[in-house]
């Protein structure tokens, strides 16, 4: 059954093969919020709500487009939504003095070298952190979800010249982000041995 | 093709975007190049350390879960409606109860006024007079 189908079943009434296109995307899409926003909890429950919201606008998908770049545009949103709010929210702690505990936004580089592939996986993620949000998003759409210019610019409205200069760039500010810190720890291991 | 363009292509290239005629370009350039292909290898590196990271351990209840919630918004809109009903009915009474109490005010005000307002004409030659009250209601009257 194409996506299409699914869809014109759901809007004649038929709301539970909805839960086939959940089971088609959920992955995609939660794999997608978990690396913009690096935090798993919030991307499940981010990931239920952009769910909700595609349901909702159901009625407005054409099928002249893709239903991927339908239902990645509505998670793109949503994400964006929520590191805006969480923004805000470590901008208000900061002015009222408070120590904002939540994770992805204050860990520092790791001062020892990492040794197992969890370290390696969360210098990776931080690295992604400190990336531009826009860079950051072009380079999930096209790294981890493999999309194709075309598509990426389907999801965002960018145009293909801006998609492969953020792409571009962060991959640069990537190497250049990840050599520094490698030679940093080499730094500190040379410092400790001696 | 020299070295400053390929390097603008490398990414580009990478991500299997180029037209093969420019592919071929960059590959040609990348056999040759030394300095090329060291910058290539670190873009081939890092990408591979990106793609490292597995994708989130996926949750076997998550579609259910979206279903549960997909009905409980439309169960929390239902239970809207009685709030709305009875908010409606509250509004309805009020509006007659305030429209009630409007007219009969204006009733009972415009009495005063109609009580002091009558005329009174002699029709000519006859011994019959026009009362008029409250400038609509007329009677005959014997002198």
């Amino acid at each position: 059954m194409s996506d299409d189908e699914i869809v014109t079943a759901v809007l004649a009434g038929r709301r539970q093969d909805f839960e086939i296109l959940v089971r088609r995307y959920s992955g995609k899409i939660i794999h997608f919020i978990t690396r913009m926003t690096q935090d798993r909890d919030e991307a499940q429950s981010i990931s239920q709500e952009v769910f909700l919201k595609i349901f909702q606008n159901l009625p407005y998908y054409r099928k002249e487009n893709n239903f991927s770049a339908f239902i990645f545009k509505i998670a793109k949103n949503m994400t964006l939504n929520w590191l805006n709010r969480e923004k805000r929210t470590v901008l208000f702690s900061r002015l009222l003095g408070r120590e904002f505990n939540k994770a992805p936004f204050r860990q520092e580089p790791p001062r020892v070298s990492p040794q197992d592939q969890k370290e390696r996986e969360s210098e990776i993620s931080r690295n992604l952190l400190l990336l531009a949000e826009e860079q950051r998003l072009a380079l999930i759409l096209k790294v981890y979800l493999e999309f194709s210019y075309k598509q990426i610019r389907e999801i965002t409205g960018w145009s293909i010249p801006k998609i492969e200069t953020l792409i571009s760039r962060a991959k640069s500010r990537l190497k250049k982000n990840i050599l520094l810190q490698e030679r940093s720890r080499e730094v500190v291991y040379t410092a400790r041995k001696k | 093709m020299n070295c400053k363009k390929v390097s603008r292509l490398l990414s580009i290239y990478q991500d299997r975007e180029l037209t093969s005629a420019l592919e071929r370009q960059v590959e040609f350039h990348l056999r040759d190049c030394h300095a090329c292909r060291s910058e290539w290898d670190g873009l081939q590196e890092l990408v591979g350390s990106l793609k490292c990271l597995p994708p989130p351990a996926s949750d076997p209840y998550f579609p259910t879960k979206v279903m549960a919630g997909l009905q409980d918004n439309r169960a929390r809109k239902f239970r809207l409606l009685p709030a709305i009903a009875y908010a409606l009915i509250f509004l309805t009474m009020f509006l007659s109860g305030f429209f009630l109490q409007l007219s009969y005010n204006n009733t009972m005000g415009a009495e005063k006024p109609k009580a002091a307002t009558f005329t009174a004409v002699l029709l000519e030659n006859q011994d019959l007079g026009l009362l008029a009250v409250h400038d609509n209601t007329l009677a005959l009257f014997e002198r």
